[in-house]
């Protein structure tokens, strides 16, 4: 066999070799770096992968840890997690309660509508679900809501921050995407090719946002009226009307403000998302102060649980960065391009199949482990065939939302699990996700027909 | 011995005007001078590690060879300035006669040889441009906070001046002008810039670059595994750079005045020549940067210092009497 | 296997210290991108080397945490069988991954940094950007120091598996036991992760 082949060959085993060995449920950074070296000797063996290339290891690495666009990273999760330990989700749950209460399926309506809040204001997805798992829960059970949509909206909607700017995921895949658009357009001759950053993600990201909480807000609405039994309403005694207003003023001007501060200045493009990102955690300690919660307590788990996400997140970029040079240097480049230029469809049908493998990962795998592998090994060849890398990122992101509700492992499900009552089957949980997962895919859909929904507000923007 | 494969890593982007182009072609060239005894694969900016990490790969062994620019290696000895071109230093020309016959070239393997590397210039970019402004310049005072893309000492003199310097890659600084990010940028001349579309954000193109009046690219090779080719292999190495200095220098001159005339006519930019203040001012900063360079503590970085500019001083007499004479009378009276 | 303890223990002991000592750089991250923020918008001025500092925290908090991520068992899985599995069954799995895995990569790693950290040291490398900051050494160091804090833990994880399976599940240090119920799992990861 040519050398060449055996490169591709092992390539192509390695992937599917590492899915296997991610499902014995060792951490998946260390599974995919220790699969990718097994394969890498392999490779050695037959002459076709050279050690010398893991010297290209300890570069990558400094790379990360001098790059100036992930420090977004850190900077958002401790905002996030600043906001939650300050309990102004709480607040704005028990208040948003109260107000949409008389309403038929007014409870779920508010858990989307602060789901939506919350994660524009941050993009940590755990936090959002247990803390509306912990608060929503128990009170659409008590009001009667039928469980599986009580458990489905509360995922779902906790699920919104990672789409809805600010968002990690979509910080990772703007450096990534910026990165290979600038090399995919000057391999094809563009100099000057339209940049993508990560402003452009966020603000690509904004309407597709918008969309699915449109879209889980009428499908409360429906449920309201094909099914009242599903979700009936929670009338408010008088006297706790009297001063709803203004508890729900104090409750939400303030973090809409600071919500506004951030977003408004990265889409105005007056800062780049790591300087307003610093000035959304020291707003988000600002507000915690406001509200008497700024302990040394409360500021030892907010470093320390901001330190251990970002530590997480980026070792699965290290350990990704071994399959990825494994990957590359045995051909498997080659593999992919060959694979993804020759589908029928052209590249429509390279997006979808992509999109498809991604959705199918997402049953095992969540969002971060998927980008770090999939993106730097298919978007140089998507983004060669004229595929728009903001619309690109943007329907991985809302595709890859899914991951967190995806059966048997998604993450969401997990952390609700976790907080909702024992006598709560977790077959209802599973249940209440499938409608949504499904919304899910109505969304991806509309985005595919109508790229302009992503598209409009970036260009808007650029001008 | 058999055929063998070594690996270039750049720091540019594939296909890039000038530069990447020449990395390439100088591939290339040693692949087929060496009837493909010597195969040189090219690994652009990114590809195998991040461009800034090239020097860095050819020393670890991850590439036998690095294309790019020996300022960018300023961390590693301040000394490796000199070999890129440094503010109001030599152009081109006065910059390969230290090299090849004043000893600037036996400074320059003293340095390399720490790192077990050996460096050939490569390419040569003549005189850039200064840089895009998006308002015009009166003087030093219209310079204070501006924000300014432009790396290594030129980066120094144009803070000394009041900027706000920053150095970012070629792919983000459009993005950056576009955003507000950045006041100004420089990167190299018309036949780069009009490519990377700093036109679309900047109409006003100063000229020249007094912080940058020529820039050298280097070929960079592991010293082990050069020592240890036979000698052809070897020459062809050292003499496909030396042409591709040359290449790379046509290029840029047939390329930057077809282009700068694209810019103007097409583009509505505005040719701008730098205010007076400004190019004094910044002849005054250079001349501190150098010589607290020629000052330091660093033998190495002392004795380039001292080579370059004793150097320095003979050439340009040469450039004044001869070239710079001959230039100002053929502007002044020449028609045709 | 009192040895085994000990060692697990110790290890366990050093990277929750280090853990609780780095997860402060965070806080410096924002404050020093902040004063980087206010300088540049309210005193339309800068420092190169105020900004490598606060991207340079990033880059050593995350290496320097990750071993005490690990102890957390805050680093993903995919734990569709891991989870619901006996302790025994984890244990195995755990001691494979630290085995085949984990070993090997922080092994390349450690390897191949090496000298790109100590070539660093030997010329005192400074932050590429001219004004920047001094010390580039030092934040490479952290590469090494993440092979080995990870390596590490991957040992007290191993003494963990051996003690298990060896069924003295008794002499697992408390930080580092195994969740008895799935629930307890749920609820520990909820304090980390995302
Ligand atoms: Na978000
Ligand atoms: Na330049």
């Amino acid at each position: 066999m040519e050398p060449v082949l055996i490169g591709e060959l092992l390539a192509g085993l390695m992937f599917f070799g590492i899915i296997g060995f991610l499902l014995l449920g060792f951490p998946v950074a260390f599974t995919l770096a220790g699969v990718s070296l097994g394969f890498g000797a392999v490779g050695m063996f037959f002459g076709v992968f050279d050690p010398s290339n893991f010297g290209s290891l300890p570069n990558r690495y400094i790379g990360f840890m001098t790059n100036e666009v992930l420090v977004a990273v850190p900077l958002f999760i401790f905002m996030g997690v600043m906001l939650e330990r300050s309990q102004i989700a709480e607040q704005l749950l028990l208040t948003m309660g109260k107000l949409f209460g008389n309403l038929r399926g007014g409870l779920g309506i508010s858990v989307i509508l602060v789901g939506a809040m919350l994660a524009a204001s941050t993009g940590v997805v755990g936090a959002t679900v247990v803390t509306m798992g912990l608060i929503s829960l128990p009170a659409m059970l008590r009001a009667g809501y039928d469980p599986k949509l009580a458990t489905g909206v509360i995922c779902a909607s906790g699920t919104l921050g990672q789409i809805i700017p600010p968002s990690t995921v979509l910080i990772f895949m703007g450096d990534m995407l910026s990165g290979i658009n600038s090399q995919v357009q000057m391999a094809k001759g563009n100099f000057a090719p339209v940049p993508v950053s990560v402003g452009d993600l966020f603000a690509g990201a904004l309407l597709p946002g918008l969309l699915l909480v449109g879209v889980y807000l009428a499908y409360v609405v429906f449920k309201a009226i094909t099914d009242p039994e599903s979700c009936p309403a929670t009338p408010v005694p008088p006297e706790e009307k009297k001063y709803l207003l203004r508890e729900f003023m104090v409750a939400l001007v303030p973090p809409l403000l600071l919500i506004l501060a951030v977003l408004g200045s990265i889409l105005g493009g007056i800062a780049t998302p790591t300087e307003a990102a610093s000035v959304g955690a020291v707003g988000a300690m600002i507000l915690a102060a406001l509200r008497w919660r700024l302990s040394f307590s409360i500021l030892h788990q907010t470093v320390v649980s901001t330190a251990t996400i970002t530590s997480m997140v980026f070792v699965i970029l290290l350990g990704a960065s071994v399959f990825s040079v494994v990957f590359r240097l045995m051909g498997g480049d080659n593999l992919v391009h060959e694979f993804l230029s020759n589908l029928p469809g052209g590249r429509i049908g390279a997006v979808a199949v992509v999109m498809a493998i991604m959705f199918l990962l997402g049953f095992i795998l969540d969002t971060f482990e998927i980008i770090f592998i999939v993106i730097p090994i298919t978007a140089p060849v998507l983004l060669a065939l004229d595929v728009d890398p903001v619309w690109l990122g943007v329907l991985v992101g809302v595709n890859l939302q899914t991951s967190f509700l995806t059966p048997p492992f998604g993450f969401a499900l997990f952390y609700l699990r976790g907080v909702a009552p024992a006598d709560l089957p977790t077959s209802a949980i599973y249940k209440g996700i499938l409608p949504f997962v499904l919304l899910q895919i109505v969304a991806i859909a509309i985005l595919f027909a109508f790229p302009g929904i992503v598209t409009w507000l970036p260009r808007l923007i650029a001008g | 011995q058999g055929n063998i494969t070594w690996r270039m890593v750049t720091t540019w982007p594939k296909n890039f005007p000038g530069l990447g182009v020449g990395a390439q072609r100088l591939a290339d060239r040693i692949t087929a001078a060496s009837g493909g005894r010597l195969t040189v694969q090219v690994y652009s900016a990114g590809e195998l590690v991040p461009p800034l990490q090239s020097l860095d790969a050819v020393i670890d062994g991850t590439a036998e060879m690095s294309h790019g620019a020996a300022y960018y290696w300023q961390n590693k000895s301040p000394a490796l300035s000199f070999f890129t071109g440094v503010p109001y230093g030599m152009t081109s020309r006065e910059l390969t006669a230290w090299m090849r016959y004043m000893g600037g070239q036996e400074i320059w393997d003293e340095i390399y040889d720490q790192f077990g590397v050996q460096g050939f210039l490569s390419g040569d970019t003549g005189t850039q441009a200064g840089g895009w402004f998006k308002n015009e310049l009166t003087g030093v005072d219209s310079v204070k906070g501006l924000r300014f893309r432009t790396p290594g000492l030129g980066g120094r003199v144009w803070e000394k001046l009041g900027a706000t310097v920053t150095n970012m890659a070629a792919g983000e600084i459009f993005q950056a002008l576009q955003s507000g990010t950045l006041d100004a940028a420089e990167f190299v001349g018309p036949y780069n810039d009009l490519a990377l579309g700093f036109y679309q954000v900047c109409k006003n193109y100063y000229f020249p670059s007094f912080v940058e009046p020529g820039l050298a690219t280097e070929l960079v090779v592991d010293k082990k595994k050069y020592q240890a080719l036979p000698d052809d292999l070897q020459a062809i190495i050292r003499d496909v750079s030396q042409a591709e200095y040359d290449q790379v220098a046509s290029d840029f001159y047939a390329n930057d005045p077809r282009a700068l005339q694209t810019l103007v006519n097409d583009h509505g930019v505005n040719i701008r020549q730098f205010p007076e203040e400004i190019l004094k001012t910044g002849a005054t900063a250079a001349a501190e940067i150098m010589t607290s360079l020629r000052e330091s503590d660093d033998p190495l970085v002392k004795k380039t210092a001292e080579s370059f500019i004793d150097a320095f001083r003979i050439v340009r007499t040469r450039s004044k009497t001869t070239d710079g004479a001959y230039v100002t009378a053929r502007e002044t009276y020449f028609e045709i | 296997m009192r040895f085994l303890s000990g060692t697990a223990a110790l290890i366990s002991r050093m990277n929750w210290l280090i853990g609780q000592i780095f997860s402060w750089l965070s806080l410096g991250i924002v404050l020093v991108c902040f004063v980087v923020v206010v300088l540049r918008y309210l005193f339309a001025t800068s420092f190169v080397w105020l900004q490598d500092l606060y991207i340079w925290l990033n880059g050593a908090m995350f290496t320097a945490v990750a071993g005490f991520a690990l102890l957390k068992d805050d680093h993903v899985r995919v734990d569709i069988f891991y989870r619901p599995a006996r302790i025994r069954t984890r244990a195995l799995v755990d001691l494979v991954g630290v085995v085949f895995f984990l070993l090997p990569f922080t092994w390349i790693v450690y390897a191949y940094s090496l000298p790109f950290v100590l070539r660093s040291w030997s010329y005192f490398e400074g932050s590429a950007n001219v004004g920047g900051m001094a010390g580039l050494y030092i934040l490479k160091s952290f590469i090494i120091a993440f092979a080995v804090l990870l390596a590490l833990q991957g040992i007290a994880m191993l003494c963990r598996s051996i003690l298990v399976l060896g069924g003295r599940v008794d002499l697992v240090p408390p930080s580092m036991a195994y969740p008895v119920k799935p629930a307890d799992a749920a609820a520990e990861a909820i304090e980390g992760v995302h």
